[in-house]
């Protein structure tokens, strides 16, 4: 006799429980649609627009971040390295290569979060284009460790698993979709370990 | 046990609509957006510049080289005007309605001389301000608006510590506030 009840408590249960966990797990997994990836760096330039999709809107009421216009600039994040696998402070890596045309950059480490990571005030947790060494053709080789490293060091803390942010200021590539063809830089596991 | 499977497929075609209906309505609700946030700083018609760590809304400044300002408007009772002045490597505006889809945006090379004079206005105070050119507003970048309230993100560049200072003045002199005239 309770056979209707409960298949209707079922059908609910469905209903809600899914309905909920695949809303919330797919805002997690990503801003959106309409992203451009090259090689492990990821941007949206297109999440703060009015038409963009659902989604990205949903993920940006959710967040609460202030996002770049397209005037101002475009950011990427990585959360992996070139090889495909998850960048993690256990390991360090180079990110070797030039920017796609931009009057300014800056690069700073974030936890998978978003939320940036401060390394302690007197290390160099990041780096922009004006401070960072660059060989004679303009290319730059940054290491990124939770260890000092020589040249350009781009301070981790040991906080597990991480992202790169890189921000590009006053770039061509926000308003192009030719931003395809564009170079980013690599990003290359070079230890792992304390060494 | 068809029952059963029925029930499950009932279940999950539910659980696709209530996928679709949170998807869509969530921007309506959740209270975290960047809007609430702006207002939640209880300041309008000016911009007020966020520290390093997040505050009491959550807002901070993310980027180590960039120190942001926002500001609430709103156009309802006259256009908002918007000035900054200074000589920082890098400025970028953002103006961004209510729903925080991207209304204008610049930097200081869209801008005439460097400078920040921009009025955010309705149809109808843009057609009033056009009738009656005023010498004042003779530089001034003039946008459509189609709501009426909205918030405007200002950030300047601080590449060094030595420009920190320079960011900071950029920042607590630009001006947010209704156009008088």
């Amino acid at each position: 006799m309770f056979r209707v009840p409960l298949l209707v408590a079922l059908a609910l249960s469905i209903t809600f429980g899914v309905g909920i966990l695949s809303a919330v797990s797919a805002l997690k997994a990503t801003v959106g649609f309409g992203s451009i990836s090259l090689g492990p760096w990821v941007a949206f330039p297109n999440a703060q627009t009015a038409d963009t999709d659902p989604y990205a809107k949903a993920h940006r009421a959710r967040t609460g971040k202030l996002l770049y216009g397209g005037a101002e600039g475009l950011q990427f994040t990585a959360a992996k390295d070139d090889s495909g696998a998850t960048l993690t402070t256990a390991c360090s890596y180079d990110i070797s290569g030039t920017t796609p045309p931009a009057r300014f950059w800056t690069l700073y480490s974030a936890n998978t979060g978003d939320v940036p990571l401060r390394a302690t005030s007197d290390l160099p947790g990041a780096l922009n284009a004006w401070t960072v060494l660059r060989k004679p053709d303009t290319s730059f080789v940054i290491h990124v460790s939770p260890s000092a490293r020589p040249d350009n060091w781009l301070a981790v803390p040991r906080a597990g698993a991480f992202k790169l942010v890189l921000t590009l200021l006053d770039t061509p590539a926000a308003g192009s979709s030719g931003v395809i063809d564009l170079a980013m830089p690599k990003i290359v596991k070079t230890e792992c370990g304390n060494g | 046990m068809v029952k059963v499977l029925f029930s499950v497929v009932a279940g999950l075609v539910g659980a696709a609509l209530l996928h679709i209906v949170i998807i869509l309505a969530l921007p309506q609700f959740t209270g975290k957006d960047a809007y609430s946030r702006v207002l939640g700083l209880f300041e309008m018609d000016s911009f007020y510049a966020l520290t390093n760590e997040p505050g009491q809304t959550g807002l901070s400044n993310e980027d180590p080289f960039l120190r942001v300002a926002v500001c609430a408007f709103s156009v309802n009772n006259g256009p908002a005007r918007f000035v900054a002045r200074g000589r920082v490597p890098f400025w970028s505006l953002v103006v961004y309605d209510e729903n925080s889809n991207e209304v204008f945006s610049m930097n200081d090379q869209t801008a005439v001389n460097g400078n920040l004079d921009l009025i955010m206005a309705t149809p109808i105070q843009l057609v009033e301000l056009r009738k009656t050119p005023s010498e004042a507003l003779a530089q001034s970048i003039m946008v459509e608006m189609s709501g009426e309230d909205g918030y405007a993100v200002l950030r300047a560049l601080a590449p060094t510590t030595s420009y920190e200072e320079i960011a900071r003045n950029f920042l607590s002199e630009s001006s947010c506030e209704p156009l008088s005239r």
